[in-house]
């Protein structure tokens, strides 16, 4: 018998620009930030530090100066474990697997508080240069990083196709982007808050036709930490918590591209993810109440709605459009402003969308509170939703 | 299968690297020859190519030809591009069905009189840069072939 895992405490900084340059006289210390963080989240869960005995780190980003920065903030801290420390990598789905490696450390009875915690700092390093970087981790770097391919160069081709199977316009997808920047607006832990137009949206430069800058993410920095805790002590605590109830994945056995001919905006990994989640939820697509979806591009958000069955293929962008997935509309995609307008510090933006989901599954979304809020989806994914790790969370009073 | 050389006075701006097995492939693209890796154990061809056939797992690999033509599946240009291709952008990359069944992504070269468009039809064709090859799809008049 493996133990249920539940969200018990969960900390953030606003997503923003807070890595210094390296001229700067004042420098921002990554571990300052982080164990700050873990106090806060801790605090939050109510459990105590020697309660702690395992912590999954997400691996930082290269331009952190200090290395293993797992082991060296257990220093910081003085924590001693017996379960379980280290640094988890997965690109774009680095978060998610940090959260979900913690849950294993809970149910393989590891531990029976977990941290699920980490830190990304990039934006004092300039967009083309950073893209040096990222442009080798999308596609095959001999073949296709040499033609100029980019991440988010992927995404925009799927819009492409996209409004060519379904007639959808560049207003279909810009209404994502108005409708995400209004939910960051009510976030306090959003990047962008100021409300925007569909014609601001499409008034922007474009970045990767037929995508726009509002149609893209911003680059940011964040860092953020949950308390996992097995149901068992969660529910000793005797406050609202979050339970686990399924957990998904799926590898589609592609890495951007398949040779041989196939849909590639079906989402394929994230199908068959969400139908293993939802299968041991023993809940269906229309039973969630809100979803925050790992979606770099508005694009990315139609399709992963659609291929995890919130709205009908193809109707995606539509959707955000007539506001069905708008705070009041019929299911609430990306409440916290998704990663457009929350912004995407990507080694921790899943953490982050485990943080809206925690708030709106304990009734501590404020502003941007989803009414009897039940259950709550979250994605992480690789590629172009090459591989994907989405769960089910259930709110428990 | 023979495919168009154009000349590019300039060097790539991020050039593959060239291993023992797809030297096969560099070295026949910068003579035109269009060609990648085919399984002599299942007999499917397979792109990028590759020295273990992925869907059988044979390491017995041969050569094939691949199609020269195709349709454009899907593509975008990109504005916002790395410190090594800034100086291209704006530039097109597509994904390209061959003829010949496989799918591949590459660089796109455009033509004032076909605006590039999902469903066109392409041609491979090769980008002669000074110090190697690299491969790229255009638009063609699909009413004159």
């Amino acid at each position: 018998m493996t133990k249920a895992v539940a969200i018990i405490g969960a900390s953030a900084i606003p997503v923003g620009r807070h890595q210094t340059a390296d001229e700067e006289a004042i420098q921002q210390l990554e571990h300052e930030i982080m164990t700050r963080l873990v106090v806060e989240a801790v605090r939050d869960a109510g459990v105590d530090k020697q309660d702690i005995q395992s912590l999954v780190f997400t691996l930082p980003r290269p331009y952190t100066r200090q290395k293993y920065f797992h082991t060296f903030l257990m220093g910081q801290l003085r924590l001693s474990c017996r379960g379980n420390v280290m640094e988890v990598m997965g690109n774009g789905m680095t978060a998610a697997l940090a959260f979900d490696q913690a849950c294993n450390d809970i149910m393989l009875g590891r531990s029976e508080v977990s941290l699920a915690l980490g830190i990304n700092m990039e934006s004092a390093v300039s967009a083309a240069e950073h893209m040096m970087s990222s442009m080798r981790t999308t596609g095959d770097v001999d073949f296709h990083t040499s033609a100029g391919f980019t991440p988010i160069a992927w995404y925009a081709m799927d819009a492409m196709r996209y409004m060519h199977e379904y007639g959808a316009t560049r207003e279909h997808l810009a209404a994502v982007a108005v409708k995400n920047r209004h939910h960051a607006s009510l976030n306090p832990l959003a990047q962008f808050r100021k409300p925007i137009t569909m014609q601001d949206v499409l008034g922007q430069r474009p970045i990767v036709e037929p995508l726009g800058l509002y149609d893209v993410p911003p680059r940011g920095d964040g860092a953020a930490c949950l308390v996992l805790a097995s149901e068992d002590v969660a529910r000793e605590l005797g406050r609202p918590y979050v339970l686990v109830r399924g957990r998904g994945f799926c590898h589609d056995g592609t890495h951007q591209i398949s040779d041989m001919p196939n849909d590639m905006i079906a989402f394929t990994s994230a199908q068959q993810a969400s139908a293993t989640a939802y299968e041991q939820a023993g809940i269906g697509p229309n039973d969630i109440d809100v979803a925050e979806l790992y979606a770099p591009c508005t694009i990315v958000e139609v399709l992963v709605s659609e291929a995890v069955g919130l709205v009908q293929r193809g109707r995606g962008a539509q959707a955000a459009l007539d506001g069905e997935t708008r705070l009041g509309g019929r299911i609430p995609i990306s409440t916290s402003g998704g990663l457009t307008s929350r912004g995407h510090p990507a080694y921790v933006t899943s953490l982050y969308n485990y943080v809206e989901l925690a708030d709106q599954l304990r009734g501590r979304a404020g502003e941007r509170q989803v009414s009897n809020a039940r259950f709550g989806l979250a994605t992480g994914e690789l590629g172009n939703y090459n591989a994907a790790l989405i769960h089910v969370l259930e709110a428990k009073a | 299968m023979t495919l168009e050389m154009l000349a590019i006075d300039a060097e790539r701006a991020y050039p593959p690297r060239i291993s023992g097995f797809t030297q096969e492939f560099w070295t026949a693209l910068g003579q035109g020859r269009w060609q990648t890796s085919c399984c002599k154990s299942c007999g499917k061809q397979t792109f990028p190519p590759k020295p273990v056939c992925p869907h059988c797992w044979s390491t017995d690999m041969g050569w094939a030809d691949m199609g020269t033509g195709g349709i454009l599946y899907s593509w975008t240009r990109i504005h916002a591009a790395p410190a090594v291709f800034a100086p291209e952008a704006p530039y097109a990359c597509g994904i390209v069905d061959l003829d010949s069944g496989i799918r591949l992504a590459c660089r796109l070269v455009e033509r004032d009189d076909l605006p590039l468009k999902v469903g066109m039809p392409v041609e491979m064709l090769v980008l002669q840069y000074r110090d190697g090859p690299l491969f790229a799809a255009r638009p063609v008049d699909g009413s004159k072939t």
